[in-house]
């Protein structure tokens, strides 16, 4: 991956939803930069574009106006091909309701972005994935014989295995108890450590955001404040007051 | 791909059995079609029969082979025609997890695979199955066929390793046919459809649905129009042709038909339902149009040129009575008080050879009337293509409707086989070709020895005398012995009824298969319907209706959406047949349309309690978990 670039650039994105005059701007002229290596966590009220936010900036949707940058390469037109491609190399995702493929199990879950791009992966680099994971018995379980935190690491691990420039992230723990959400965390936080992964995760846990190494705020489709090494206090309280 | 496909095969086996299973049917009767046309193409002819009846045992062949060939065609039509909506609906419920193929980087053409593979696995395992359910197929395809008296006792077809090849590739070719427009339509899923919780409820009505159903109606209009204006056959083939893209336009735009249709419903949730579940709806309603567009088309169809067949009878005779003798006693009739003219016409057994354009030498043996010419044109209204019946004495013959087409030209000379007596009759003229097939030849009983037509079956076409009550006459004629008088009307309406006997029984081998594949769509669609509507009824219980309350209702629905299915199939028969209509009005100067109202009730009887009964169980079944349990449940 090329390091020189940031991994996610956006700039002066726009979104509207409906038609350009009389839409809705979900995002409003959005500029923001995710260095190599680190964390970002967007936040904000219901409604302020914190998905729209994450999808523009990983080619799912398209931008109005304005420019995505993704590892140095402009997305922002890009067809399909060039998406898929990114897909299958740059990119990686994890979400609320963790998309797994029912039928498979967590090993062929795992190895199944690969196979798709083409790429031969033995089973040793699955299993050491998934033991990294934490789950190097549960290798040949389908989804539904695994718990939400298991689940939830298996498609981490999903994500990992092409080893993506930027991994998209969005309410990674919404669907958790609180100690397979610490898990998950510790995971990604020492993803960023000692593999120096890229994350943008989306959010409205302040618990969860302060696991972050940057956290910013959204308010009707504009970035409206920003916070280094945050702590969950101080996440809170500027959320409080974004809503009130 | 093919692991995903097989695994999503393995996990979700009942959304695909059901295609499976008409693909393994299809397979089946196809193989078992080929092997029975195979056997007949080379008829074994039993010992011991007269000509008459070996000629009778190989038009029954041919009758088979028809049927054979019939049954082949439906039950590929109808397979990919389930295949289809199979896949179009898993393809509308799997939209989460393509959308997550996408996402995980997997390209369109991969999408398209991975359909395209999950149906391959399906025709392979549905063409496995095939061959061995062939082999029972065939047993009560040949059982059937002999049962109705198209096939000699002890008829069998010996085994052929091709057609089970033949039918395995074209099991294979069906599930992948059927499977195309679903792989283009899943090809075209976002990937962010996979992060939305409820993914934009895709539209029914999708481009190809508009695609094929505009384009068959356009089809089934042009041939309605055309139907109008042409002859007979081209009416006929219309017919069937309106039946089947008619069938398949009103099954493509049952989305929006259905809905519109569930207007005439009383309101409430079962008319709320009908239009909010179109896909639901239209994947029950689609085989049930199919199917009553087929049959109804096909059986009226035939119907209604067997009755139009009679009624050309009735009109082609200038005459009153009918009766059925030998030919030595039908001698006594013109001396009957009463009787103006008596024709008798005496079905010889004698063998004519022609050197016939496209087929070299022919034997005929069937069909050989034996007239006396003056009688004959005094009674009969048929035009004479050529020369005049009168020229029909001597050493001379007349082609009859049958041999219309073949090309036997006056002038020319048969040899005549008749009874060992060598006979040379030139052709000095021919009869027009009737909508029923008719005889053969004409040939005046004065050459013939009179052994060989005092035996024959006879008609003797009565004319009688004017001023005279034909009642009378005919208790006159019956008072010196004959047991068989018929008036004009009856004779033709038995001719009718036997020619749609042979109809009605083929039908009955094409409605048992029609109806097997209309329930087995029915099943299916209500199967997949009821595992998608697990959640919906959840949600019906815990705002307060009663588990039987929610039965009731999509029972309730269902039948609605079977009866919809009924009429729309019922509208595509009725086009059809207004072809047929025209075209035998033009034809014989009157319209003649036979409704088949038996086979209407008993398919709207028997489609109503398939889908109730099925929609039932499934929803029974669906609402058997406790509601809070899915209500609340995720993923």
């Amino acid at each position: 991956m090329n390091s020189a670039h940031p991994a996610v650039q956006l700039h002066q994105v726009t979104r509207v939803h409906g038609s350009k005059n009389t839409g809705v701007a979900a995002l409003d002229n959005v500029s923001l930069t995710c260095p190599p290596g680190t964390w970002t966590a967007v936040m904000g009220p219901s409604g302020s574009g914190k998905s729209t936010l994450l999808h523009c900036a990983a080619g799912l949707d398209q931008v109005t106006s304005g420019r995505v940058l993704l590892a140095g390469h402009d997305i922002t037109a890009a067809p399909d091909s060039v998406l898929t491609a990114l897909r299958r190399r740059t990119i990686g995702f994890v979400f609320q309701t963790f998309n797994l493929i029912s039928s498979l199990t967590a090993e062929q879950n795992v190895a199944f972005p690969a196979k798709l791009a083409g790429l031969r992966v033995s089973k040793r680099d699955v299993r050491a994935v998934l033991a990294g994971v934490g789950l190097a018995d549960r290798a040949t379980h389908r989804p539904r014989e695994l718990s939400g935190g298991q689940q939830q690491r298996v498609a981490i691990a999903r994500a990992m295995i092409t080893r993506p420039a930027v991994l998209f992230a969005d309410e990674p723990t919404g669907a958790l108890d609180s100690a397979s959400a610490k898990t998950v965390l510790a995971l990604l936080r020492d993803m960023v450590r000692t593999a120096g992964q890229t994350i943008l995760m989306v959010t409205h846990d302040p618990a969860v955001a302060a696991s972050a190494d940057t956290v910013i705020f959204l308010a009707d489709g504009r970035i409206v404040d920003g916070l280094h090494a945050p702590t969950t206090h101080d996440v809170a309280e500027r959320l409080a007051k974004l809503e009130s | 791909m093919f692991q995903m496909s097989f695994s999503t095969f393995r996990e979700r086996w009942e959304l695909f059995a059901g295609a499976m299973l008409s693909v393994a049917v299809g397979v089946a009767l196809v193989q078992a079609s080929i092997l029975v046309l195979a056997a007949t193409g080379n008829p074994r002819i039993p010992p011991g029969l007269t000509r008459q009846q070996e000629d009778e045992v190989r038009e029954g062949f041919v009758g088979a082979a028809t049927v054979m060939g019939m049954t082949a065609f439906l039950a590929m039509f109808l397979a990919v025609f389930i295949v289809s909506s199979t896949f179009g609906f898993t393809v509308a419920q799997r939209r989460r997890d393509l959308a997550l193929l996408r996402l995980t980087g997997g390209s369109r053409g991969q999408l398209r695979a991975l359909l395209l593979s999950e149906s391959l696995l399906l025709g392979v395992i549905g063409s496995g199955l095939g061959v061995p359910f062939g082999l029972v197929a065939q047993h009560v395809q040949i059982w059937l066929l002999i049962e109705i008296g198209l096939l000699p006792d002890g008829f069998t077809a010996p085994w052929r390793g091709w057609a089970a090849i033949v039918a395995c590739v074209i099991g294979i070719g069906v599930a992948l046919t059927g499977v195309f427009t679903a792989s283009l339509r899943a090809a075209r899923i976002r990937p962010l459809e996979a992060l939305r919780e409820t993914g934009k409820a895709a539209r029914v009505m999708n481009t190809s649905r508009w695609l094929f159903g505009l384009s068959s109606a356009a089809c089934t209009v042009a041939m309605i129009v055309w139907a109008q204006s042409t002859n007979l056959i081209g009416a006929l083939l219309a017919a069937l042709g309106i039946s089947m893209c008619g069938a398949v336009a009103m099954s493509q735009l049952s989305p929006l038909v259905v809905p519109l249709t569930a207007w005439l419903l009383p309101g409430g949730l079962v008319r709320a339902n009908l239009r909010e579940g179109v896909r639901r709806s239209a994947a029950t309603a689609s085989p049930l149009i199919v199917l009553v567009a087929l049959l109804l088309g096909l059986s009226g169809t035939f119907g209604s040129l067997a009755a139009a067949g009679g009624e050309e009878a009735k009109r082609s005779v200038n005459a009153q009575l009918v009766v059925t003798s030998t030919g030595e006693e039908a001698e006594r009739l013109p001396a009957v008080e009463g009787i103006a003219v008596a024709s008798r016409q005496n079905a010889v057994d004698i063998t004519i050879t022609a050197e016939v354009p496209d087929e070299g030498t022919t034997r005929y043996y069937s069909g050989i009337v034996a007239v006396d010419a003056a009688d004959y044109a005094r009674t009969h209204k048929l035009t004479p293509s050529a020369w005049n019946l009168a020229g029909l004495t001597g050493a001379t013959v007349f082609t009859g409707p049958a041999r219309h087409g073949d090309g036997i030209n006056p002038g020319q000379v048969l040899s005549v086989d008749a009874a060992g007596q060598p006979l040379q009759l030139t052709v000095v003229g021919g009869l027009l070709e009737t909508l029923e097939a008719g005889d053969s030849f004409l040939l005046p009983r004065e050459v013939l020895p009179r052994h060989v037509w005092s035996g024959a079956p006879t008609e003797t076409v009565v004319q009688v005398a004017p001023g005279q009550n034909p009642a009378d006459v005919a208790q006159r004629i019956r008072q010196q012995g004959f047991g068989d008088v018929r008036t004009v009307a009856e004779w033709a309406t038995a001719r009718a009824k036997h020619a749609q006997d042979g109809n009605v029984e083929i039908l009955i081998v094409l409605m048992g298969l029609a109806g097997l594949y209309a329930l087995m769509a029915v099943v299916n669609a209500a199967v997949i319907a009821g595992t998608e509507r697990r959640r919906e009824f959840a949600v019906a219980r815990v705002t307060g209706l009663t588990r039987r309350q929610v039965i009731a209702s999509a029972v309730a629905e269902a039948v609605a959406v079977a009866l919809i299915g009924v009429v729309l199939g019922c509208v595509v028969a009725g086009a059809g047949l207004a072809g047929i209509g025209a075209a035998v009005r033009k034809a014989i100067g009157v319209t003649v349309v036979d409704v088949p109202w038996a086979l209407l009730a008993v398919v709207v009887i028997g489609s109503v309690a398939v889908v109730a009964t099925t929609s039932g169980a499934t929803a029974a079944v669906a609402t058997r978990q406790r509601p809070v349990e899915l209500v609340t449940a995720k993923e």
